[in-house]
């Protein structure tokens, strides 16, 4: 009777479990729509703009559980006699973690008007200039090692 | 077990300019799956316009991008060649060589 009642939790732990990382995936894999990567028209007069952007998204999770009998404890018995064990509880025990990110950013900046259509490229210019400076520490960083020789 | 996937995407055609133009976005898309680690990366490759029955593409560059690559691949090619230059100097180790 107890395994039938820790058979059936375990089976709606792991009904649970499955639910959420579906859950969990369908967050991350909206990512992969091509609706995410262009945004709404906004229309404004007789021109309409589209936004594209570039998105990215990861996560993993993990669960583990554990089903088993546990160790049997010793009843009290009488002097003499030897130590009766109880039977054996069933038990069931488990845990999980998981973590994910997701970024997205604006690449380009389409214009459909009366002149037609135009694709107007967005720069990021705090990553140019990330770009620019960590370009400037690595060549200086290999030029002192060579000196240094 | 690890799978990937690379395609091109076509969205939902959308009608602009009163009707007169259709405007269909296109996009590419990397999927890494690897038991329960996902990682997708979706970005705009181009924008398809319908006029008159004629499609024309117009693709989407990402300057910012393009420039990092540059800036790496220049700073890739300087420091090998100050490594290399060092290594022919009289007397240096030549790690190549053994």
């Amino acid at each position: 009777m107890e395994t039938m009642e820790t058979a059936n939790l375990m089976a709606s732990a792991i009904e649970k479990d499955q639910q959420q990382t579906q859950l969990v995936a369908q967050k991350i894999f909206a990512a992969a729509q091509p609706g995410a990567v262009f945004g709404e028209p906004v229309v404004q007069g007789a021109y309409t703009v589209i936004t594209a952007s570039e998105v990215k998204a990861g996560g993993g999770f993990g669960l583990g559980r554990s089903f088993g009998p546990a160790a049997p404890r010793a009843a009290p018995s009488e002097a003499g006699a030897p130590p009766a064990s109880a039977p054996a509880a069933e038990t069931l025990g488990g845990g999980g973690g998981g973590g994910g990110w997701s970024e997205g950013r604006p690449v380009a900046i389409v214009v459909i008007g009366p002149q037609g259509v135009q694709v107007r490229p967005v720069v990021d210019v705090t990553k140019l200039l990330i770009a620019v400076v960590s370009a400037w520490i690595g060549i200086g960083a290999a030029l002192a090692r060579a000196r240094r020789r | 077990m690890a799978s990937w996937e690379l395609q091109t995407t076509i969205g939902k055609p959308l009608a602009v300019a009163g009707g007169r133009m259709t405007v269909t976005p296109q996009a590419r898309r990397l999927v890494l799956r690897w038991r329960s680690t996902s990682f997708v990366w979706n970005r705009p490759v181009a924008v398809l316009v319908e006029r008159g029955g004629q499609v024309q593409r117009y693709p989407i560059r990402d300057v910012t991008r393009l420039v990092q690559l540059g800036l790496g691949g220049a700073t890739l090619l300087i420091v090998a060649a100050g490594l290399i230059a060092s290594w022919r100097k009289k007397g240096a180790a030549q790690p190549w060589r053994p």
